[in-house]
């Protein structure tokens, strides 16, 4: 055998899609199908997918369109995580198989499934528009198309990488306080969310804000990062969850919300003691009745296994924080001027 | 012997003093010495960012340059405080402006952040500095008989571009660490999932369920017990873990180690010296 065909059969293998199937119409229960085909090295899931449905199994349901990373449509996931297939390649996914040669395709999570790989995208437009994910322009009707909205490159740089995001739904899929309660807002919401907030022609940035900050919302994430692991443009989307929390607290104060208040804390504490005061935390955050309800039989337990946090009097203050403290107001000081440069 | 300082974590000062003291028992054995550096604060475990970006850089250029003062590299036993602490190293490495305004404030303090002492995880030690192949020759009472669940938490993984040690989907450092103390590793989804700490007291009903979904996996992959590196997760997995299972109509339960007290049984301490009575679950 020539080097040269060695490098030719080297770069074709017998590769086995083994994917999901449920058409809940006919089946009872989901299942998974194995197709075994030759795939050439340089080919994707999706085309991989295609010639399936082409030539082996036309029954195969897939949602797909423009094969180039750019319409969002093909999100599903791939060896257990959510990707697109039209920019994922089968050679790189084959050293991801939990069995040699087999790679796993599912549908999308945290979505009801429709058939096959086909999620039904309906929730996910519903809190779009729950959350006003669209500009509300700030212009008068009767001086629309009379002048510019000029937005400057520093406005701009705020929320360039969130408009990157092709609503492929990865990040949805990947979420998990999504996972643990529907109802969350879920980071593709919040990330379009952030967008609009920053956008200096919206006029709708205290209402928006005001929904972010209820049950299910912005301080509900659990900072798993996840999302952003996940995300196919690579958008830093933690930096806009952060940015809405940091507009929350700005514009709504640090008492608005139970989020708000136990994000405050941290501040406080460090500030007077140097070190969290965990004993109180629950108290400051959710006040003492919640407190009492929720935590008083661990507390107990707690107590027998001596895993109590200290009370406040016994938190030890941090060595050195008279100096530290110094520094800590200093910086308050700094803050506070450029806040009132801004404003002017 | 090799010389670290090391962070104090909130968390370690008072729920879970085990992690520290469990280390205090074997750090000489595996030939290292951790500095305890006693004027470290909060790092704003995951909050103070966005609650103030200026302050939150400010402490933990403090936190870095205590560690910077001594030479040392920084070694943190809590997730959140690592990737916390490192978020913090790369805005100040990355603009120079910011590090100027808070070494402005530092230097009344006789401190300077200079962005020369690394921030690792205890468990990078273990893994790079110390070594699979030492560790597992010192290793007294290997945890043959034991099947464990490794659950790495989120913020020793993610994000990638602030830890980097580890593929964030797909990490192997605590396995190898599990086989290196003579302990089968098992493959489960939620190795790399999140415990749902951070919403624990916004968001309890959450919360508890992410937590019951990576108890019940370890539950039905028949582990012995988890362990994971981080305080956080094992004071969700461990503390809350009845209120979680019983939210999720799940009869069983698991023990939770921490990775201090892992390393600590196999280099033959015993689990009353290890603090190991102290968790909630037995």
């Amino acid at each position: 055998m020539t080097g040269a065909t060695e490098l030719h059969t080297e770069e074709k293998r017998d590769i086995t899609l083994r994917v999901y199937r449920f058409n809940p119409q006919v089946d009872s229960k989901p299942y998974f199908d194995d197709y075994t085909i030759q795939i050439e090295k340089g080919i994707t899931v999706l085309r991989s997918l295609n010639y399936i449905k082409e030539h082996v199994d036309a029954s195969v349901s897939f949602r797909a369109f423009c094969q180039a990373g750019i319409c969002g449509s093909c999100g599903m996931r791939i060896n257990g995580i959510s990707k697109l297939a039209c920019t994922t390649q089968v050679w790189d996914e084959l050293d991801k198989c939990r069995e040699p040669g087999i790679i796993k395709i599912e549908p999308l999570r945290n979505m009801p499934l429709i058939k096959d790989l086909i999620v039904d995208m309906d929730p996910l437009v519903d809190k779009m528009k729950h959350y006003s994910n669209w500009i509300v322009s700030s212009m008068p009707e009767s001086r629309m198309g009379m002048k510019e909205f000029l937005v400057s490159e520093e406005e701009f740089q705020k929320y360039d990488k969130a408009t990157d995001c092709i609503l492929c739904a990865s990040c949805v899929s990947e979420c998990t306080i999504l996972r643990a309660h529907k109802e969350y807002v879920s980071p593709a919401v919040l990330l379009k969310s952030y967008r609009m907030n920053v956008d200096s022609r919206d006029a709708i940035h205290d209402i928006r804000l005001g929904e972010l900050v209820k049950d299910h919302g912005v301080w509900d994430c659990t900072h798993c990062y996840r999302c952003q692991e996940t995300c196919v443009k690579h958008i830093p989307i933690m930096d806009a969850i952060h940015g809405i929390r940091e507009d929350a607290l700005e514009v709504r104060g640090v008492k608005d919300t139970s989020g708000a208040k136990h994000a405050e804390a941290f501040m406080a504490d460090i500030e007077k003691k140097g070190k969290l005061v965990e004993a109180t935390l629950p108290i400051r955050t959710n006040g003492m009745v919640w407190t009492l309800q929720n935590l008083l039989p661990m507390a107990m337990k707690m107590i027998m296994k001596r895993r109590t946090p200290p009370p406040p009097p016994l938190v030890k203050q941090t060595k050195g924080i008279k100096k530290f403290r110094e520094l800590f107001r200093e910086m308050t000081e700094h803050v506070k001027d450029e806040q009132q440069s801004h404003k002017k | 012997m090799k010389r670290y300082a090391y962070y104090l974590s909130c968390i370690n000062e008072s729920m879970t003093k085990e992690v520290d003291r469990s280390i205090d028992l074997w750090q000489k054995d595996l030939g290292i010495e951790l500095v305890k550096l006693h004027e470290s604060t909060c790092c704003g475990g995951s909050n103070l960012e966005y609650v103030s970006p200026k302050h939150f850089a400010l402490v933990n250029a403090r936190n870095i340059a205590l560690a910077e003062k001594l030479g040392l590299d920084l070694i943190v036993s809590c997730n959140t405080c690592l990737m916390t602490i490192r978020t913090a190293k790369k805005k100040l490495d990355e603009s120079p402006e910011l590090r100027k305004e808070v070494n402005e404030l530092l230097k009344k303090d006789g401190l300077e952040y200079k962005g020369t002492s690394n921030v690792r995880h205890l468990l990078w030690v273990l893994a790079d500095d110390i070594g699979f192949d030492a560790i597992r020759e010192k290793v007294k009472v290997p945890l043959k008989n034991f099947r464990i669940a490794p659950f790495y938490g989120c913020h020793i993984l993610r994000p990638s571009t602030v830890l980097g040690k580890d593929d964030p989907l797909d990490p192997t450092t605590l396995d190898q660490l599990i086989e290196a103390l003579g302990g089968t590793t098992l493959p489960y989804e939620h190795k790399n999932r999140c415990c749902g700490f951070h919403t624990l007291l916004v968001a309890e009903e959450e919360s508890l369920n992410v937590a019951a979904e990576a108890l019940k996996d370890a539950i039905d992959i028949s582990a012995d017990f988890i362990v994971t590196p981080c305080p956080l997760c094992h004071t969700v997995l461990d503390g809350y873990q009845s209120k979680a299972l019983r939210q999720a109509n799940i009869q069983k339960s698991i023990p939770v180690f921490h990775l201090s007290e892992m390393v600590g049984l196999a280099l033959g301490y015993t689990e009353k010296q290890l603090g190991i009575k102290r968790h909630i679950v037995s």
